[in-house]
């Protein structure tokens, strides 16, 4: 079953592993959006490293399989941050882990998902568990400077 | 997502988006840069009504700008709003693809 949970302490997005899923995504947040008064920008950014991260789930870690679900969670810590739990039951795959960036090479088609997310959130933390990935996104109220 | 296009002078096609560049419109947007790159060599990429670019639609502005570098010829990126160029500079696009904020730099960039 997808679609929206809510209660006052957490909302939740449940999507099946199709990319076509991912639709749902800029919907979900500009509701949160407006509700919980996070600034454009950083809905701009949410936007940015949900999508990545969910189309990551999705394309590398079930990959053909069918079947497959991925669960976004939102809260807010006690310091104001915006924080998403990615969740799924994929092969492990950590995004950390992922090499930096060398722009000091030619520019290929592909490859910066990973360092728009370094760079537009304020933290990421990953882990894996038994049941799968859990890769979680925070967002202060401002968004980063270059 | 809107994609259309102009003819300026000097044989400068002008490419106009308008909408979100994410993982749900940028295969059409794929496809029409792919046309447009089979055949022009001046190209001005018009993003002042992109309201979104993801790493998606990232692949559908390089992909045509190398195959037009590739033959000599000029794609330029124009007007990004202020969280579209961040996304163009945090993935280093600006090294290889020209950004400029203004229309006249733009065009002349291209001739």
């Amino acid at each position: 079953m997808t679609g929206r949970e809510t209660n006052q302490a957490e909302e939740k997005l449940i999507l099946q592993s199709r990319l076509s899923e991912i639709a749902q995504l800029p919907v979900w947040i500009e509701s949160l959006s407006r509700r919980h008064a996070i600034p454009e920008n950083v809905e701009f950014a949410i936007n940015l490293c949900l999508e990545e991260a969910v189309s990551n789930v999705i394309r590398h870690g079930y990959g053909a399989g069918a079947g497959g679900s991925v669960i976004v969670s939102f809260n807010r810590t006690e310091q104001g941050l915006f924080v998403f739990l990615i969740e799924d039951q994929a092969r492990c795959f950590n995004p950390l882990e992922a090499p930096a960036p060398d722009h000091s090479r030619t520019i290929r088609v592909g490859g910066q998902g990973i360092p728009l997310l370094r760079h537009f959130t304020d933290k990421l933390e990953y882990e894996w568990t038994p049941t799968g990935n859990r890769l979680k996104l925070f967002f202060s109220s401002a968004c980063p400077e270059l | 997502m809107a994609i259309t296009t102009e003819e300026l002078a000097g044989g400068i096609t002008q490419v106009i988006l308008e909408g979100r560049l994410d993982i749900e419109n940028s295969p059409a947007v794929d496809t029409r840069m792919k046309a447009i790159a089979g055949d022009r060599n001046s190209v001005l990429v018009d993003l002042r009504k992109v309201s979104f670019l993801g790493s998606m639609g990232l692949r559908a502005l390089v992909a045509p700008a190398l195959a037009i570098q590739g033959r000599g010829g000029k794609l330029v990126l124009f007007g990004p709003n202020e969280m579209v160029t961040k996304v163009l500079k945090v993935s280093g696009i600006e090294t290889m693809i020209p950004i400029h904020h203004e229309f006249q730099s733009a065009l002349a960039a291209l001739r």
